[in-house]
């Protein structure tokens, strides 16, 4: 059983090569009798064997009628799936962990298609009919575990319609794609140290003002370093306020990969959560990965790039 | 389905086109199930129905296991055991009630469809009449539609398209049905089973009072149907042997000890042939009717000493045989000692007078002819009158029958007459059986019902053998040449006890016409559908086939699986579809020589890349993605054709055919 898989695979990947929009014809169905089916074979046995054994030609016609009935089901099975055209929607990205929705199109060329069953694997699949001349559109959802792009495995398309003694299923890999985020960790702001990010690049020199270049008070957030809290003001009854310095507010900030320590994934993951804070925060910033330094921008193109650069990072291809 | 769906619970439609179904199948079992059955079928099927509204739960284990030992021991006791098929097909029943009430999944519910199939095929053991045959396609059209009913989809939801998709399935069922029917090759018993019991029939027995034959009279109840290859002989030669009574006790005719040992008599083929075929209906006796002499080739049958045919088994269930007569036969010109001691042979006492005159008719006749002539003449002469309704005889019946009552019917006289020449030293026996029927001008062939149930005499001359008399005939001629009903005087009702029988208004024509056309119609279900088994298939087939069975079914198989297949699919119905499955061809060219189409990408833009990545081609390709256009969106209607042969011109302009090879994996 092992070996078989993968020659299975390596078999049904030539039969049915991967494609965006597939059609269900003859070269990528498969059909075979279901264990139902097999009951039903053998209560067809039972009742040749009372024609036999009571010679009665009724019991006889009964049993020729079921038999006809169970080979014409094979046509029908047949003809209620074949002609379904699957296509795979544009995926939304998410975040390791969180479940992927993939969302599938299916279009009738000309009949309808009744109990079309969908999903990863054989044993939890959705129910839908797709009705002549309409379209559908089913979601599955896809567990994401590891970040960078997530190929959706074959999917299993299937029905039983109308007697259920008849499977007919084909296997499909309609290419599709999702790009999958780190998981997004809080925790201090990763900030470049030293060298400020854009002094070559850029005309706007800003060095000599530094990090303790006061430039003012703001109210304390959440997430605002101690460190900087302006402890005299909190004192004098003023409420919770910051110090804030030029290269925070004026100047703008740079998540540096380098500026953490330890795993791949954990300082990946945190900045993550940055990106996503500073956006959030409508707050331009920079992203600095080894290899890698985007312009100070904000914006959902911005954050975009940056969650596909860290989703990307060391991904080979 | 998977395993998981097959636990769900029962879809609404289903249930409600299962328990119809139910209903359906139990219908043809309701005269052969306890009426107890019933009683638990209607208590069972509206629990159920509560419990799909919610008004009460499922039974318990408790209760359930209860009902099945009540169930069981109800049979018990109304059957008297639980073997046997009677019994057995009750107990089928009860499960398929049963399981009903306990039925929660899919899978309990697939139980229940096989079951009720299964019930269907058992109910035709009790029931196989051409209109119960067609009624059974109600239930099961009804089972498969409660089957897809089963189906997760919307059409599944409808009651009335799931019924319409079943009974679509079973007529295009139907061709390939009636092929394997014609062809599958009828197989013997693999085992014997009980069969069927057939307690309240009435018909001849192995014995005979003189009242047993009025007591058939009284029923118009079907015994055999008879067809002639050739003409169908005159009515007044139309005596259908069932079997011989040679023992006589002085009030009762029995059939003899000798008479069950198997003993093939010795008789001589001579004159016409006669060949016909017969339908039997279920006697539950082991006795074929024939015409004398019979011969017939059926399995199982064989001739007995005193020229009956006996079955090894009593005809429990309606069959077909085939029948040579040859009614010019020599018949036994040596008699062995045993058969004449029998044939002789006489109460030691009683009925003087009928002795007496035995011994006078011997004297005056020596030859046995001529004393059978004189009896008749006797029975002619005096006033003998054929009657059903005899007054009372005494203990000497015989001599009260010929000298004082002189009121009988074939039964009398024919035991008379055998009592007498006995007497006179004459071996003679009573010969019960059927005389005349009524010949069906629809269909040619003869019906023979129970009140043509008739008793004759045969007695024996060495070297001439056995020839039949009937004495009746010289009574009641009418009996002979019209059958009972003209025979019996005004006075005399015919099936007075069965008023609604249509026998009773053969006088009314429209009636009478109607009347022998169901009866051709139900005869011809029985030759043709029921009793197409074993030789009657070898015949038919060999007739139309000889020798071409085997190819003539692959091929009718084939055709009709063709047919059927052209008729769902219906692929001319798939042209306007053709021009996408060309583009997809065109597709797969481009994409052989790397060119894929990107997602949302249209043909237009795809063929523009195209032209530019091989400008060679441009003008081939960009001929074709123009012509797609134009009669896809365009609205331009364009031959097929036409675009196949565009593409044609690219794959052919394209240069590295070479890899067109692998054209089976693009």
């Amino acid at each position: 059983m092992p070996q078989f898989k993968p020659v299975w695979q390596r078999w049904v990947g030539r039969r049915i090569p991967p494609a965006s929009r597939i059609e269900l014809d003859h070269r990528r169905i498969f059909i075979l009798p279901t264990r139902v089916g097999g009951t039903y074979a053998f209560v067809l046995f039972l009742l040749l064997l009372v024609s036999i054994n009571y010679q009665n030609s009724l019991a006889y016609g009964l049993t020729f009628l079921m038999l006809s009935v169970g080979i014409l089901a094979i046509l029908h099975t047949y003809r209620n799936f074949s002609g379904l055209i699957l296509s795979a929607s544009n995926a939304r990205s998410v975040f390791v962990g969180e479940p992927v929705q993939l969302r599938l199109r299916l279009e009738s060329a000309a009949g309808g298609h009744q109990a079309i069953a969908l999903g990863w694997d054989s044993e939890q699949l959705e129910q839908t009919d797709v009705d002549p001349e309409r379209l559908v559109e089913v979601a599955l959802t896809l567990p994401a575990a590891h970040r960078g792009w997530l190929r959706a495995p074959r999917l299993r398309v299937e029905s039983v319609f109308p007697l259920g003694i008849f499977r007919a299923w084909s296997w499909l890999d309609l290419e599709q794609t999702v790009l999958i985020y780190p998981r997004p960790v809080p925790g201090s702001m990763p900030l470049l140290q030293g060298v400020q990010p854009h002094a070559e690049d850029d005309g706007q020199a800003t060095r000599g003002q530094g990090v303790d270049d006061y430039q003012g008070l703001r109210v304390w957030q959440h997430g605002d370093s101690l460190r900087r809290m302006h402890w005299k003001a909190w004192s004098r009854g003023q409420g919770l306020m910051v110090k804030e310095f030029t290269d925070l507010s004026g100047h703008d900030l740079c998540l540096d990969f380098m500026a953490l320590g330890g795993d791949i994934e954990e300082r990946l993951s945190r900045l993550c959560y940055w990106v996503l804070e500073l956006s959030q925060r409508q707050q331009p910033f920079a992203l600095r990965l080894p290899g890698f330094l985007s312009a100070v921008d904000s914006g959902d193109a911005h954050r975009e790039a940056c969650l596909r650069q860290l989703a990307l990072y060391g991904v080979r291809a | 389905m998977t395993s998981a769906s097959l636990a769900q619970p029962i879809p609404r439609v289903s249930l409600n086109w299962l328990l119809i179904a139910q209903a359906l199948v139990i219908v043809p079992f309701a005269l052969h199930i306890p009426v107890s059955l019933i009683v638990l079928w209607l208590v069972c099927t509206f629990w159920r129905i509560q419990i799909f509204r919610m008004r009460v739960r499922m039974p318990g284990t408790w209760v359930k296991s209860g009902l099945l030992v009540g169930t069981a021991g109800g049979i018990f006791l109304a059957r008297g055991s639980l073997v046997g098929l009677d019994a057995g097909a009750a107990l089928l029943i009860a499960a398929f009630i049963l399981k009903m009430l306990e039925m929660q999944t899919r899978r309990d519910a697939l139980v229940l469809i096989f079951l009720g199939f299964f019930c269907v095929a058992v109910g035709y053991l009790f029931e196989d009449a051409l209109l119960w045959g067609l009624f059974t396609l109600l239930p099961i059209a009804t089972l498969l539609a409660a089957l897809i009913g089963l189906q997760q989809s919307n059409l599944s939801n409808k009651p009335a398209g799931t019924l319409m998709l079943a009974s679509k399935l079973l007529l295009q069922a139907v061709p390939l049905m009636l092929l394997l029917f014609l062809f599958f090759p009828r197989l013997d018993p693999l085992w014997s089973l009980p069969q069927p019991s057939n307690k309240a029939l009435t018909g001849l027995s192995d014995s005979m009072a003189p009242g047993d034959i009025a007591e058939l009279s009284k029923s118009a109840a079907l015994v055999f149907r008879a067809s002639f290859e050739g003409a169908v002989p005159p009515r007044n030669q139309q005596y259908w042997r069932g079997l011989t009574l040679e023992q006589f006790d002085g009030r009762r005719w029995s059939q003899s000890s000798r008479a069950q040992v198997p003993d093939a008599p010795d008789w001589r083929k001579q004159g016409e042939k006669l060949s016909y075929s017969i339908v039997m209906e279920p006697t539950g006796k082991p006795w074929l009717m024939t015409l004398d002499v019979g011969e017939t080739d059926l399995a199982g049958v064989r001739q007995m000493s005193d020229f009956r045919w006996q079955r090894r088994r009593p005809v429990e269930q309606s069959m077909l045989y085939n029948v040579n007569s040859w009614p010019d036969a020599v018949r036994e010109t040596a008699l062995s000692d045993g058969g004449r001691l029998q044939d002789l042979q006489l109460p030691a006492k009683g009925n003087p007078e009928a002795r007496e005159w035995a011994a006078d008719l011997h004297r005056r006749y020596p030859k046995p002819d001529a004393l059978v002539d004189a009896m008749l003449s006797y029975f002619t002469e005096q006033p003998f009158h054929y009657t059903l309704k005899p007054p009372q005889l005494g203990p000497n019946s015989i001599d009260d029958f010929l000298f004082a009552s002189r009121a009988g019917f074939c039964a009398h006289y024919a035991g008379a007459m055998t009592f007498v020449l006995r007497a006179a030293g004459i071996p003679a026996r009573v010969v019960a059986g059927y005389q005349g029927g009524e010949l069906n001008p629809d269909g040619n062939y003869i019906s023979v019902r129970q009140f043509d149930a008739h008793a004759w005499v045969e007695y024996w001359q060495a070297g001439v053998g056995w020839r039949s008399v009937d004495p009746t005939a010289a009574v009641a001629p009418a009996r002979i040449e019209q059958g009972l009903e003209q025979a019996l005087a005004a006075d005399e009702d015919f099936l007075a006890d069965s008023p609604m029988s249509a026998l009773r208004y053969r006088h009314l024509a429209w009636l009478n016409s109607i009347r022998l056309s169901w009866d051709n119609l139900n005869y011809g279900w029985q030759r043709w559908v029921l009793g197409y088994q074993g030789q009657q298939q070898l015949q038919v087939l060999g007739r139309w086939f000889s020798g071409f069975e085997t190819p003539v079914f692959a091929a009718g198989a084939l055709v009709i699986l063709g047919l059927l297949a052209l008729w769902l699919f219906k692929p001319w119905r798939r042209e306007s579809d053709s021009q996408l499955r060309l583009f997809n061809a065109f597709e797969r060219l481009l994409a052989r020589h790397g060119l894929r189409r990107q997602q949302g990408e249209g043909a237009q833009a795809f063929a523009r890349r195209a032209a530019q990545r091989f400008p060679a081609h441009a003008e081939a390709i960009e001929g074709f993605a123009e012509e797609f256009e134009a009669q896809r969106y365009a609205g331009i209607s364009g031959s097929v054709g036409h675009l196949r042969r565009r593409l044609k011109y690219l794959r052919r302009s394209l240069p590295w055919r070479l890899s067109a090879v692998k054209d089976k994996q693009p």
